[in-house]
């Protein structure tokens, strides 16, 4: 049903209609609405579910863990510090491939704190053994999670659905938010198979000598890699049933003949498509790669949408520190060594710390890159604030 | 849930964690860990905290459980079984008891805040802890369960604080039934188990686990070193159900602290040239208000 | 090798365990211990056999079976024996010895109530033996000879059998009836019984030896000595041995109103009693003192109780006599110096001590020898016989036990002698040298965990009032009640025996130790135990020992 609703409410309307059986989640600055309304839906009734109010994030992915382990269909959600608080919960719920989902309402990291919106800590955790999906808007935040469920617990692999905080979290925007009779014909209930049941006794959390941990991780892996025909899938099977399109590998706009190509993920993509649509106008042709799967990361395709492109730029709310921007060293890794050559790939980070990204700092950015290819530059950084020696 | 006094004081022996583990020989948590899953019997869902236990007993591929257990980290264990316990409710599963186990570190200090979280809402979960009075597993470094004076890779010169009163805190939770036992008393410690486990809510037994290769004593000698443990006034056994405290065992015979202190290793410093008279005093002194406090 | 699972999660139904057993260095064994009972039984009881099935199984038949098994007269030794096995009962150093000798006459007594048979192990031999004499050593040759099938008749000298245990003991110690009875069931195991024919007189050891494959002489030391003072022969003095039979031959013995009795061993303290409730004052004459006695202490106790006076440092001269019979002793008081020979302190006679005393009577207990009437025999010393260590005399295929050999002993160990004998005997016959099987070493009470274990009192065995007991010649001792015996054999300790307590069973961490399904008791799984020994250490009857690994 389409309504005008907050970005958080309509995720929780969604994750309800999926019908976990434990939710817990500890609140925490721009989540608290999603859990807010999931506790609000499950204290009047209209979910069955136990709502546990656990003392810190770690308890809440460890209670998830658990029920996990028991055979429900276990939900939470975090952000920024609460995320890396879990973090060891986090690498241990991938290891036993769990299939829970979170959300994740990315959020800057401390120090110094903040409460706006970046990518820095889903990032923080891109080599657990996770499944990314990066939401676009609420809309496909909301059907994400609902692909979400569907994708974990058919590759045994954990999904966290990315979306901005506040920017899309804080929105009120029109959303067509699934009924329950379309969920439930879309996701079937959850048939737990590894799971602790005295019937049948399993142990759960072993630990591995050197013999056996490589096998593993190497497992782990190749089931990232082989999730890709899963959440494809799923997104295809979401499109026949709702009749959009809605996560997937990568979108892409206006690629075909484009000069100059951005890549980019979550909220930022509206503001670029938008440019593009401008760009266009005056006779520039711009395209736009957008990624929903982070992890696992689509290289095939990025690498096939690309190839014949010369020049792209990609732009993230996200740095490794020392190094530069990671999404750009993931794309700059996804063509062959040997054609890079007089291919440009130019790395901008943007929006750290909630900053505003407008549309004239993306047009700033393009006019740049077709002069010249950019390594890494900070997008509207303000120059004045920095002292001469930290420059 | 009432059970009859015939299965409350029958010994239960099913091997329900078995041989094959790679704990000391003489382990007091191995034989601690075994009388508790065999008291609860097949239909257990065993959360384990990492340390001893779960290292020797959960390898891939042999573990020696033969009831489900489920180990994810160091911390958790009492979250991870609020979880399993929300899912049983949620999924109208059950009943099951559902036990979560872990010694020093995972009780007390790293995983204080999950535990005290579990009591505080409620959940009907048990949870055990080994106390053998260090962090074992990883080299017998001090915890807040060390006693005062035992020599510790991280208190060489003997720890300067004391115990913990962990059982205490947990009753001031709230919660229905706490109580202690130690491994001598085999009948005891199974009989607590079984009262615990027909209670609906949060409980907490906590047990001493003497370890031989931390206290530094053969093997053999566990079983005795509880009994002194008991006799001197050290450990207090007792029960609090419903915040009152019951069923204290007297001491039938006090033993002064020397005899208990002697035997173990890690008190061999007070012993020798140099010792510390004034900490076996201090040792005896504690031992003196456990009785008063608790009436022994 | 198996794939790895998903997620590494492991079915724990079909897991192979490690073998932790290859990290021990010591490792734990079953090991079964002689208790001490056993070892200072004479007769070579399983008292802990029998303490055990009583205490385990409440079961009097089957406890009497094990007592027969070695014991043919568990009624009359429970009776009279002195107990060394109580005095090595490891529960007195916890609480007080085992009432052992009480338990032993409640098992003989119900095996006389219910009128129990000993059953023969081997089917009738050709091979026959003969025993001479029918007291506890003869009777219990011949009952372990039946046994094993061979063909055995006794020759008594007296009219009716039973040795010392007939003529020997008084009544209110041990009832003719009880005896009767026991020897009536060995009898029952178709051994023959000729009395009235004394070997060496009536018929001579010779003739035995050619018509008998073997021969065993239990004969006893019977023959009364008296001490050589003037008087000994007059008509009113006795022997201690010859006033017994008299009167346990059913003679009323006129014995007047003052009777003296000289000497200080069992013997003595029989006639001092014997002649108590002939109604007579008895008083009891000794050189040495109390400490020096060589009368069992409980004998000494009751005599004492029977208000019969002890005249210690006490030693007669010479009897007065007047017309012939004996109206009293002259004696001289002694004091005692340094040891003699015997290791017993000399006693020296104070000069111008001597003092008169009245007697009507005068018994002389004052040793024993054996009546060698008619057998010509090595023996030690001209008193005791000959035997090697297999009870064989210097006699090719002749053996002796008992008194005759031992000196002047209990029945206990006439008794234990009779069942080695028979068992050298059945050797001889067959050829085999066999020696006899080493014990396993015995449990002393250090070894033993009681932490177990409550002070429980020990049964105290009631005696009918002093005046009532003086009345007759019935049993001091009435029955016991069969619960409280059952309860006293409960305070057993099963020294070296396993009772199953279940302790190794619940204290191994390691789960190693099984309920064995072949001896009913526990065995130890190799394969994973690690040798800490807590269960060892825990074992309250030291049944198991910790030892090198292979």
């Amino acid at each position: 049903m389409l309504k005008q609703i907050e970005g958080s409410h309509a995720v929780a309307e969604a994750v309800a209609k999926c019908r976990p059986n434990v939710i817990s989640a500890y609140p925490i600055t721009p989540q608290t609405h999603i859990v807010e309304e999931l506790a609000s839906i499950v204290g009047k009734g209209e979910l069955d579910a136990e709502y546990v109010n656990v003392e810190s994030e770690f308890s809440a992915a460890s209670v998830v863990l658990g029920a996990s382990a028991a055979g429900a269909r276990a939900y939470s959600a975090t952000t920024s510090q609460g995320l890396l608080l879990m973090s060891e919960v986090v690498y241990c719920i991938a290891g036993m491939r769990l299939p829970i989902v979170f959300t994740v309402a990315n959020r800057a990291i401390s120090a110094p704190l903040s409460i706006w919106n970046d990518q820095q800590d889903s990032m923080a955790l891109r080599d657990a053994g996770w499944i990314q999906l990066h939401a676009e808007d609420n809309q496909e935040a909301t059907d994400l999670h609902i692909q979400a469920f569907k994708i974990a617990e058919e590759t045994h692999l954990p999904v966290m659905v990315c979306m901005d905080g506040f920017i899309l979290t804080h929105a009120f925007e029109p959303v067509d938010v699934p009924d329950q009779k379309e969920v439930d014909s879309f996701l079937p209930p959850f048939q737990p198979t590894n799971i602790v049941d005295p019937r049948w006794p399993r142990g759960i959390g072993l630990f591995a000598d050197p013999r056996f941990y490589m096998e593993t991780r190497y497992i782990l892996h190749r089931a990232m890699e082989k999730s890709e025909a899963t959440i494809k899938k799923v997104s295809g099977d979401f499109a026949k049933a709702f009749g959009r399109d809605s996560g997937g590998f990568i979108k892409t706009y206006k690629l075909k003949d484009a000069d100059v190509v951005v890549i980019s993920m979550g909220s930022l993509v509206g503001t670029i498509k938008d440019l593009i649509d401008q760009l266009e106008e005056e006779g520039k042709k711009v395209g736009l790669l957008q990624i929903c799967s982070y992890r696992p990361f689509p290289r095939k395709e990025i690498y096939n949408s690309l190839k014949d492109k010369m020049n792209i730029v990609v732009v993230e709310k996200s740095i490794s520190l020392g190094r530069g921007g990671i999404l750009a060293s993931d794309v700059r890794w996804s063509f062959p060594r040997a054609e890079k050559k007089d291919r440009n790939i130019s790395s901008f980070i943007a929006g750290l710390g909630g900053r505003n990204i407008t549309k004239n700092d993306l047009r700033y950015m393009v006019e740049k890159v077709e002069k010249e290819p950019v390594e890494l530059e900070f997008l509207g950084l303000k120059k004045e604030l920095i002292s001469k020696k930290d420059l | 849930m009432t059970i009859s006094a015939e299965e409350l004081n029958r010994i239960e022996k099913k091997d329900l964690f078995t041989s094959g583990h790679r704990a000391c020989g003489g382990c007091g948590q191995a034989l601690a860990a075994r009388l508790v899953q065999d008291a609860s019997g097949e239909n257990t869902i065993a959360c384990v905290a990492t340390g001893c236990l779960e290292v020797f007993s959960s390898p891939y591929p042999d573990p020696s459980w033969r009831i489900p257990f489920l180990h994810s980290l160091f911390e958790n264990a009492s979250a991870v079984a609020s979880g399993v316990e929300a899912a049983y409710k949620a999924l109208k599963k059950g009943p099951v008891n559902i036990i979560a186990q872990g010694g020093d570190g995972s009780t007390a200090d790293i995983g204080f805040q999950s535990i005290s979280g579990m009591f505080e809402r409620g959940h009907n979960v048990l949870y055990v802890c080994y106390d053998n009075e260090a962090y074992m597993n990883t080299g017998v470094q001090r915890s807040s369960f060390t006693p005062l004076g035992a020599r510790t890779s991280t208190t060489p010169m003997g720890n300067k604080t004391r115990k913990k009163n962990l059982p205490l805190i947990a009753a001031d939770h709230g919660i229905p039934y706490v109580a202690t036992a130690t491994v001598d008393d085999f009948r005891d410690l199974q009989r607590k188990v079984k009262t615990a486990l027909s209670i609906e809510g949060p409980k907490y037994i906590h047990i001493l686990a003497p370890c031989p290769l931390g206290w530094g004593h053969h093997g053999e000698l566990t079983v005795k070193i509880c009994r002194l443990a008991k006799d001197t006034g050290l450990f207090p056994i007792y029960e609090i159900i419903d915040g009152k405290m019951t069923n204290v065992r007297k001491i039938p015979a006090k033993v002064p602290v020397e005899e208990y202190l002697k035997l173990q290793g890690r008190f061999s410093h007070l012993f020798k040239k140099g010792g510390s008279k004034e900490t076996i005093a201090e040792i005896q002194k504690i031992a003196n208000q456990n009785i008063e406090r608790y009436n022994l | 090798m198996e794939k790895l699972p998903l997620g590494l999660v492991m079915e724990l139904r079909n897991v192979v365990p490690y073998k932790t057993g290859s990290w021990r260095t010591l490792m734990p064994i079953n090991v079964m211990h002689t208790p001490p009972c056993n070892h200072s039984c004479p007769a070579g009881n399983d008292i802990r056999g029998f303490l055990r099935v009583l205490a385990e199984n409440k079961d009097y038949e089957q406890a009497w079976h094990i007592l027969t098994r070695t014991n043919p007269f568990p009624a009359v030794c429970g009776r009279v024996c002195p107990h060394p096995c109580e005095g090595g009962c490891n529960r007195r150093d916890f609480d007080e010895p085992l009432a052992i000798n009480c338990a032993e006459r409640a098992v003989g007594d119900y095996g006389l109530e219910n009128n129990l048979k000993h059953k023969k192990l081997i089917d009738t031999r050709k091979e026959k033996v003969v025993v001479v004499g029918s007291g506890p050593a003869g009777f219990s040759c011949a009952f372990h000879l039946a046994k094993r099938g061979f063909q055995v008749k006794i020759y008594e000298a007296n009219s009716e059998p039973g040795g010392m245990m007939r003529y020997g003991i008084p009544s209110y110690r041990q009832p003719n009836y009880v005896l009767k009875q026991e020897i009536d069931n060995i009898l029952s195991l178709g051994v023959e019984l000729e009395c009235n024919v004394k070997v060496g007189v009536n018929i001579s050891l010779d003739q035995l030896r050619n018509e008998y494959d073997a021969v065993f002489l239990g004969v006893g030391a019977q023959k009364g000595v008296s001490i050589d003072i003037p008087g000994k022969d007059a008509e009113n003095v006795f022997t201690g041995v010859e006033f017994l039979k008299q009167v346990n031959t059913g003679k009323w013995v006129e014995v007047g109103n003052d009777v003296v009795v000289i000497g200080g061993g069992n013997t003595a303290m029989d006639c001092a009693r014997v002649a108590k409730r002939l109604g007579a004052n008895v008083s009891i004459v000794y050189r040495r003192t109390r400490m020096e006695m060589p009368a069992i202490t409980a004998e000494i106790d009751e005599a004492m109780e029977e208000r019969i006076m002890f005249r210690y440092h006490t030693n007669p001269v010479k009897l007065v006599l007047d017309e012939g019979r004996v109206v009293g002793l002259l004696c001289v008081q002694m004091e005692l110096r340094e040891p003699d020979a015997s290791g017993r302190a000399r006693p020296v006679p104070i000069a111008g001590s001597e003092a008169f005393i009245p007697a009507d009577t005068v018994i002389m207990a004052t040793g024993q020898a054996v009546d060698y009437d008619g057998i010509e025999i090595q023996t030690v010393d001209k008193r005791w016989i000959y035997t090697n260590e297999y009870f064989m005399t210097d006699m090719d295929g002749v053996f002796a036990g008992g008194d005759a050999v031992a000196g002047l002993e209990t029945v206990s160990l006439a008794i234990g002698h009779g069942m080695r004998a028979a068992s050298a005997i059945e050797d001889y016959i067959e050829g085999n040298k066999e020696g006899e099987l080493a014990q396993p070493p015995v449990v002393i009470s250090r070894e033993l965990n009681t932490y177990y274990y409550q002070p429980v009192k020990r049964y105290e065995k009631e005696a009918r009032p002093i005046h009532m007991r003086l009345k007759g010649f019935k049993e001091i001792y009435s029955d016991f009640d069969p619960d409280d015996i059952i309860a006293e054999a409960e305070r057993c300790f099963s020294c070296g025996l396993c009772f199953d307590c279940g302790n190794c069973y619940m204290y191994c961490p390691d789960n190693a130790v099984k309920k064995s399904k072949t001896t009913g008791y526990y065995e130890f799984d190799y394969d994973f135990c690690k040798g800490c020994g807590l269960c060892a250490k825990e074992c309250p009857c030291h049944y198991i020992q910790m030892t090198l690994e292979k």
